[in-house]
């Protein structure tokens, strides 16, 4: 009865929401190919402007990923550690080589070099 | 009801207008960039009036039908000083600057309130290619990038990357004559990879600019030194709106602006200097757009002189050397150079200018004057707008547009400037109707 109840809601909420959309649009034609054309001064493109972009600083982006996931992994760990011993040392082991492939990645894009 | 009351209340805003320039258009420009009631917008996406201003070659009219079509509905144009094309309905042709402003606000009213019906739309409404459902993405063709969807490949021509290796998309398209990041009726096409400038070809040189009367007057005869240096002063500060508000510097731009309308010799510059460096305009322009000796000579004018030339034929008129003229110069040559050069011009103009009219002195040399665009001996300062090709690639956007801001290229037209300023038009128009 309540999922019932809830449904309701969520439809009668969502047809509300469409309502305020569609009632201002009602009266408007709908923009014409030559209105949505990318506006280039009276040019034209030649291709679709979805370019791959690089983002430059993605390397050092990884580098912080990486350090910071360690360490919000060795906290927790290291309150763990006394109790547990070999088994929880092991088990950072594998977490940190795991990390440290992404480090010998970054390190091979030149991440560590002073520009 | 909420639609007609927001309607109401458009009526009644500042009038969104997109100005598309033609010939002696950018006069139109600066006129209503005063205007209150006017609001010049930068893209026709934000514009309810198109105004046409000037004459509008034929070589363009490709480029102004797409603009045109480009304004969201309803929308009205106006024809400034141009011939309406026959087939449109219902146009207005205004040929009296002071009645613009005016028709501008009439038009926009009427058809926020309903009482002019939209413009219609000159181009067809199909898409330049369907969308065909081809493919994984429905972009009619193999592969994920494969197809030409609406008519358009996607982004996947590389070229190599002339910054640092990193190849990207390129990105490439024709920009202009309606953009107003360019001198009036320019295009160009570029190719973009990321923010840098790939390749830059100039395509449509700009519109030959008409300069004041005064500068032809010296040509054949002396002329008060005070005056022509009043419209030299005037032609720069012209430059620097156009840069100011390009680089978002509205306020900035419109006091360039005023200070223009209101020039006089007593004139001083040292507030917008102060505004300017306030306003961080001068590390906006930072670097970029060096120009080599060979393409200053062939550029000439404040440019040439901001890339170290010490040439200006003022020097060789008596009448400049009894001021004690001689040249201004920088030694960089890059964009912010070019604005410290003309900035340090008005200053020296604003000078000389006042102390031609305490002592009454008229230039004495004709043939050969230096106008604000360059020296103007046996032939007029040509364009030069191919400079761009060769100077824009490897800059980035940002340093690309700054660099064409701060470059005088278009070439001298060979009739002076046809806009009258308002109140001069203003005062002829009243007197005419006194003695009638």
């Amino acid at each position: 009865m309540e999922l019932f109840a809830l449904l309701v809601i969520l439809i009668v909420v969502l047809g509300a929401g469409l309502l305020v959309q569609w009632l201002p649009m009602r009266h408007q034609p709908r923009p014409s190919w030559s209105q949505r054309v990318p506006f280039l001064g009276g040019g034209t493109p030649d291709s679709h402007a979805w370019s791959r972009y690089h983002v430059r600083y993605y390397a050092m982006t990884l580098l912080l990923i990486a350090f910071e996931m360690e360490m919000m992994f060795m906290y927790p760990w290291a309150v763990v550690f006394v109790e547990t011993g070999m088994k929880a040392m092991m088990e950072m082991g594998m977490f940190l080589a795991i990390l440290s492939v992404g480090i010998v990645y970054a390190w091979r894009e030149g991440v560590f070099k002073w520009q | 009801m909420a639609v007609s009351w927001l309607h109401k209340l458009a009526a009644r805003g500042r009038v969104p207008v997109f100005p598309v320039l033609g010939k002696q258009g950018d006069g139109v420009l600066r006129h209503l960039a005063l205007s209150p009631q006017i609001e010049l917008v930068d893209s026709p996406r934000h514009a309810s009036v198109l105004l046409v201003a000037g004459e509008v070659p034929a070589d363009r009219f490709e480029p102004l039908r797409r603009v045109r079509d480009q304004l969201p509905y309803p929308f009205t144009t106006l024809w400034f000083r141009s011939e309406p094309w026959p087939h449109l309905e219902r146009v207005a042709r205004i040929d009296d600057l002071d009645d613009l402003p005016g028709a501008l606000v009439t038009a926009h009213r009427e058809l926020m309130e309903g009482r002019r019906g939209s413009a219609h739309r000159l181009l067809p409404d199909k898409p330049p290619n369907p969308w065909e459902g081809k493919g994984d993405f429905g972009q009619g063709g193999e592969g994920m990038m494969g197809g030409v969807p609406y008519g358009r490949p996607m982004a996947m021509n590389m070229e190599d990357d002339i910054r640092d290796g990193l190849t990207l998309d390129s990105l490439t398209f024709r920009l202009g004559p309606f953009f107003f990041a360019f001198p009036p009726g320019m295009a160009a096409e570029i190719t973009l990879q990321g923010d840098l400038v790939q390749t830059w070809q100039t395509q449509l040189a700009p519109y030959p600019q008409p300069l004041d009367e005064v500068f032809f007057d010296a040509r054949e005869r002396p002329v008060p030194i005070a005056e022509v240096e009043l419209a030299r002063v005037r032609h720069h500060l012209h430059r620097l709106f156009h840069a100011l508000h390009l680089a978002g510097l509205e306020g900035v731009s419109l006091r360039a602006l005023r200070l223009a309308h209101e020039l006089s010799t007593s004139s001083t510059l040292d507030g917008l200097r102060r505004a300017l460096s306030r306003s961080g305009f001068f590390r906006l322009t930072a670097g970029g757009g060096v120009l080599g000796s060979e393409q200053a000579r062939m550029i000439g004018g404040p440019a040439a002189r901001a890339a170290g030339l010490d040439d200006d034929l003022r020097a060789e008129d008596a009448g400049y050397r009894r001021l004690g003229f001689s040249p201004v110069c920088q030694t960089a040559g890059d964009t912010h150079a070019r604005w410290r050069q003309l900035l340090d011009e008005i200053d020296q103009s604003l000078h000389l200018a006042r102390l031609a009219e305490r002592d009454r002195v008229h230039t004495e040399q004709t043939g050969s004057i230096e106008t604000p665009r360059g020296p103007w001996s046996a032939r007029r300062p040509a364009d030069a707008s191919t400079l761009f090709d060769e100077l824009l690639p490897g800059l980035e956007w940002g340093g690309a547009l700054a660099t064409v801001a701060s470059l005088d290229v278009a070439g001298l037209a060979d009739q002076p400037v046809g806009t009258r300023p308002s109140g001069e038009s203003r005062a002829v128009r009243g007197g005419t109707g006194n003695d009638v």
